[in-house]
């Protein structure tokens, strides 16, 4: 009978060590690390000449990162060690945190976690190590940076991005199928349709990863109600009982039907993200077209679902623009991002934020070909694939960009409110439930 | 059992030392160490977990206190642990599913099989068979129900054998109205074996004379099991129920490795909202309200155990 209570006692356990840990070192927690020596960036303590850095990237993103970490420790001799934690990220920076042990530096998906390890006083605001906001932020596209502020504070720095703005498909099939991507909304209904009548079958989802499905609601409401309604939206004065989310809603709604999507609706909500690029990509296509982040082109064409694909970027892969909507939205896009923090104040560490935040680094990174630099003196032509440079060119070239709105949210679940929607329950109760949940977590913050 | 254990073992030490006239010294030395840990392992995090729940616990400690806004947050503003209406859903009321289904229905089969099994030759094979699924990692076994219940028939066996009979292919963890019934019936398979070992025990305990006697007055077969094993092992039944509903509270691993929660949160346990809440979310206040939402669930079982225990002790 051992079998469901291993996890309870050992995650009280957790919480007693937890508790133990910062009553021992009692600095962890608090911003101060051990090695902090006074409170302006003057007077840094000296590093012991190695850093540790966490994120939860693997594979090629990996691959790509470790390139930078070797370019840093070339340049200022300061070794950086990696660590990836594939899944539950944030679970183990926060034992490590609550334990004492803090990462020197952590890459930190989700602004959420940022700003709620900011306010925990985890982390090392970037003044402290020297760094000034508006010293950098010629380096930066413009409101960049803004995202990594948290009470005035910039605590955070945009270190690599993707567009979410981008529909896939496949050039050949679609020229098969005698079909053409779409700019506008009418026109991918339009599309959709074609490609049903042609015998294929339209849309790939894999919607139990929820995030897919709050990245389009995201890019589908910037775009039909702009930025300023997005802004506030996903600030603590949203209105999620608003009507114009109702709208973009529908738009998905509208588009992401039983006839419409591979497997049917309840076929989506049990594919993962990658399994669903894999219906369009894989070598045994049951799908044309895939909505998600720039991301998309590394995987399809990695171990994970078609290597076969390498090379053939721009024929048997390709991305569009998602469509305006009703004439609105060309040139805005929805971008996700990781940004990095310092949970520790020593010269070190000071010296790999400055060094992540010039555009030698930005470009090491750009050639592994995984991630958009926000760094605007990268020169596109780095970029390994023609598919990342036109992303590139996407985001630098937007009117306006804004972040991926769930990750701006505080804990709460979006992408669950959308998997209702997609069964297609009554949005109205849902959406007031919601408002309550959001605003209670952001009154918790 | 062993969770049940310790609170027992602590009331009657306490009882029986206590009325002597000298400082009982040998007693302090031997129930030191024990009492001890017991302090530090058990009692120091569960006050310290009760204490944390009225506060926001930024990082794991008393940073600001809140009053009772964790409790009417979770209570009230919370659905996705608990939203009531018709039907009700959330977290707690996923666990009251599991309890009545999945104990139930653990039970059921496990006495049922216990019963059938000891009538057959290969009985020993058969308790094998089912015991099985007890020498699995609970890890290991969502991950293997996990292929099972796949969606695309050439990973899903279930979805394979459905595609024969032309059905399908469904999702059963993909939609929120099947994903419950689809973890409990995950449960009861790993846990049957469990049910069944005890309860065959139980019914081998029965002298065959009743057993006769029964027969020899007519006793139809359905009479037999109803009327006399049922009752005759209704102290092993209890046991196994108790257990089951032991480990239900506590129930984490399959929904985490299976579901982590979804589709949305529509199959969280409490538990898991705890897990969710406290660790990747940093909510350390409002996950430790909800630890206490499960200590306090536990308190009744707990009594009642303890309550078994004397009464035994006495027969005894």
């Amino acid at each position: 009978m051992r079998k469901f209570r291993f996890m309870a006692p050992a995650l009280s356990l957790m919480l007693v060590l937890a508790a133990c840990g910062n009553g021992d070192g009692g600095d962890g927690g608090t911003g101060g690390s051990p090695g902090d020596g006074g409170d302006g960036g003057g007077d840094l303590a000296e590093g012991d000449g190695s850093i540790i850095v966490t994120s939860l990237w693997g594979g090629a993103e990996e691959e790509a990162f470790r390139a930078v970490l070797e370019a840093f420790t070339e340049s200022t001799g300061i070794e950086a060690e990696y660590e990836a934690n594939r899944t539950d990220y944030a679970t183990v920076l926060r034992t490590r945190i609550t334990g004492g042990n803090p990462p020197d530096v952590a890459i930190i998906p989700g602004i959420g976690t940022l700003r709620s390890l900011s306010r925990d006083g985890s982390l090392i605001p970037m003044s402290e190590l020297g760094i000034a906001q508006g010293d950098i932020e010629g380096n930066y596209a413009p409101g960049i940076l803004d995202v990594g502020v948290v009470d005035g504070e910039l605590y955070g720095i945009m270190v690599k991005l993707n567009s979410k703005a981008t529909v896939w498909y496949s050039p050949e099939r679609f020229s098969e199928l005698g079909v053409e991507p779409a700019e506008d909304w009418d026109g991918l209904l339009q599309l959709t349709a074609d490609i049903k009548d042609a015998g294929g079958t339209p849309w790939s989802l894999g919607a139990a990863d929820s995030w897919t499905l709050t990245d389009f609601f995201e890019v589908a409401y910037l775009k039909m109600h702009g930025p300023e309604a997005y802004d506030t939206l996903f600030s603590p004065e949203g209105d999620w009982t608003d009507p114009s989310v109702q709208e973009t809603i529908d738009k998905m709604t509208e588009l992401y039907t039983e006839e419409n999507v591979d497997g049917g609706i309840d076929g989506a909500l049990a594919t993962a993200f990658v399994d669903a690029i894999a219906k369009v990509f894989g070598s045994n296509p049951s799908a044309e077209i895939y909505h998600e982040g720039g991301f998309v082109g590394g995987i399809a064409t990695g171990q994970d679902v078609n290597p076969d694909l390498q090379g053939q970027e721009g024929e048997a892969i390709d991305w569009f623009d998602f469509p305006t909507i009703d004439g609105n939205g060309a040139g805005l896009v929805t971008y996700g991002g990781d940004v990095m923090a310092a949970l520790v104040a020593d010269t070190d560490v000071a010296a790999f934020m400055e060094y992540l935040t010039t555009a030698e680094a930005g470009q090491v990174w750009a050639e592994g070909g995984t991630i958009i630099s926000p760094i605007v003196d990268v020169d596109t032509s780095v970029y390994p694939t023609v598919l990342i440079q036109k992303e590139a060119e996407q985001v630098t070239s937007a009117e306006a960009v804004r972040f991926d709105g769930s990750d701006l949210l505080p804990g709460t679940d979006l992408g669950a409110v959308l998997q209702s929607a997609l069964r297609g329950e009554e949005m109205g109760p849902i959406l007031e439930e919601f408002q309550t949940q959001v605003s209670a977590a952001w009154e918790s913050e | 059992m062993t969770a049940a254990n310790p609170p027992v073992a602590a009331t009657k030490a306490d009882g029986g030392k206590r009325p002597g006239d000298s400082f009982p010294w040998a007693a302090l030395i031997f129930l030191g160490p024990a009492g001890l840990l017991l302090a530090v392992f058990l009692a120091f995090p569960t006050v310290y977990t009760v204490i944390l729940s009225f506060n926001r616990g930024r990082g794991g400690e008393f940073t600001d206190w809140v009053g009772f806004d964790n409790w009417i947050r979770l209570f009230t503003q919370d659905p996705n642990f608990l939203r009531l209406g018709f039907p009700p859903s959330g977290a707690l009321w996923n666990n009251v599913l599991w309890i009545v289904f999945y104990v139930s229905v653990t039970v059921l089969f496990g006495l049922v099989l216990a019963v059938m099994a000891t009538r057959v030759r290969y009985e020993a094979f058969i308790k094998a068979v089912v015991f099985l699924p007890q020498a699995i990692a609970a890890t290991s076994l969502a991950i293997i129900w996990r292929f099972v219940y796949a969606p695309d028939p050439e990973t899903g066996l279930m979805n394979a054998i459905l595609g024969i009979a032309n059905v399908g292919p469904v999702s059963l963890l993909g939609n929120p109205d099947t994903v419950n019934w689809a973890l409990i019936a995950v449960g009861v398979w790993g846990s049957v074996g469990f049910a069944t070992v005890i309860l065959s025990a139980a019914i081998k305990g029965i002298s065959s004379e009743v057993l006769e006697a029964a027969r020899v007055d007519g006793a139809t077969e359905p009479q037999i099991f109803w009327r006399i094993i049922v009752p005759m092992v209704s102290l092993p039944i209890s046991v196994v129920a108790v257990t089951l509903v032991v480990n239900v509270i506590k129930l984490f691993d399959l929904i985490f490795v299976m579901t982590a929660g979804g589709p949305g949160a529509s199959s969280r346990v409490i538990a898991f909202s705890m897990y969710q809440e406290a660790f990747p979310q940093g909510q350390f206040g409002y996950g430790a309200a909800i630890a206490t939402v499960m200590l306090l669930l536990l308190v009744p079982v707990m009594i009642f155990n303890i309550r078994r225990f004397r009464a035994e002790a006495v027969q005894q």
